[in-house]
């Protein structure tokens, strides 16, 4: 069962490039309508636990499913198996890039690459737009946090723990005031 | 020691990151103030992370670790990054029922959010004045590369990888060749 969990997890974890979101679709193929082992409403649940818990996304959903099914050893069986083969691409990558830097044509490759990295993190900062801003007072939040982050250089993990304090006064508040105007 | 400044780092990251993106400003900062990363790298890492398979988190803690302290280094990043994953995600599994719900949590995020949107773009920023600036002033190639690479990702809908394939090789061309 574990070594079953590890290497079906292993396969997920090569074929996913970017997004989480191809991995919940492999699951959705394989254990809810093939295995049939879960529900398509476990499956969101456990996806959308995984996404608001901290760290990696789908770590936290292989974690969850793996526990389902085999508990915290398959759980970690899971994990490992998601981890895997990104781990070695990586190391091997990363072998090759401190080897290959100062190359002509590997430095040139590499700058036009890295012109390309601010683009891309503001087109996927447009796609978190939607989702960020429940409340009017969100807008406060992202300005402060930028200023803080980038004039000040406060730490991102003080930023991070502020937002989370914000966020939960913000909504008690509105949710007073909602009890209030009701009564 | 150093195992263990890497591993407490990356445990700071992943229990204060949200998925994806929100890690760079976290990876960044973590980075550069330990000396493991120049700005220029965290460029290459975020690249690097996008193009290969695995989550952009994880990617990222291999890459810092083995610029860090080789293959147990990475290793080491990894199970920082993963220890929300195989602490709080076990405490959550076994109480499934009382956390489908939890109004708390979605409190929490309501504010994380918008902080995270609000740090990445600081991020973008920073990034912007690392790689479009050459001793004080702007690099016009390399700014008009980069308004080209957001035209095709926003008005073209080209994918990630693509447009960073094509962003090598134009940067063979342009600064290679051309040698601009």
């Amino acid at each position: 069962m574990l070594a079953k969990l590890y290497i079906q997890f292993l396969k997920f974890g090569a074929f996913t490039f970017g997004g989480g979101w191809s991995i919940v679709a492999q699951m959705k193929e394989i254990y809810v309508n093939r295995e049939k082992v879960i529900t398509d409403e476990e499956l969101l649940d456990i996806t959308s636990i995984g996404r608001s818990l901290p760290g990696t996304m789908i770590g936290n959903i292989a974690m969850f499913f793996g526990h389902r099914m085999a508990g915290f050893l398959g759980g970690l069986a899971c994990m490992f198996g998601m981890i895997t083969v990104p781990m070695i691409i990586l190391i091997l990558i990363t072998s090759f890039y401190t080897a290959f830097q100062s190359n002509i044509w590997v430095a040139s490759a590499m700058r036009g690459v890295r012109t390309a990295v601010a683009p891309v993190i503001l087109s996927a900062l447009m796609g978190m737009i939607k989702s960020a801003f429940k409340l009017p007072p969100c807008y406060v939040i992202a300005a402060g946090m930028f200023v803080l982050y980038f004039f000040m250089k406060v730490s991102p993990v003080m930023l991070v723990v502020i937002g989370a304090v914000l966020g939960l006064a913000v909504c008690e508040w509105y949710e007073r005031r909602s009890h209030d105007a009701a009564a | 020691m150093l195992l263990l400044e890497l591993f407490w780092s990356f445990v700071k990251i992943g229990f204060t990151s949200f998925g994806g993106l929100s890690m760079i400003p976290l990876i960044s900062s973590e980075m550069i103030s330990h000396g493991w990363m120049t700005a220029s790298e965290v460029s290459d890492i975020v690249a690097i992370a996008e193009m290969t398979p695995g989550p952009l988190g994880l990617n990222c803690a291999t890459f810092a670790g083995m610029k860090a302290a080789g293959i147990l280094g990475a290793f080491t990043a990894n199970m920082g990054a993963l220890s929300p994953t195989y602490t709080l995600c076990v405490v959550a599994a076994v109480f499934f029922e009382h956390f489908r719900d939890n109004k708390r949590l979605g409190q929490i995020m309501t504010g994380v959010r918008p902080a995270c949107v609000g740090m990445v773009a600081g991020v973008v920023l920073d990034l912007a004045l690392v790689n479009y600036v050459e001793a004080g002033a702007v690099h016009v190639p390399s700014a008009l590369l980069g308004v080209v690479d957001l035209v095709l990702l926003l008005k073209f809908k080209l994918s990630i990888p693509v447009v960073l394939t094509l962003s090598a090789v134009a940067g063979v061309i342009m600064f290679g060749v051309m040698g601009m």
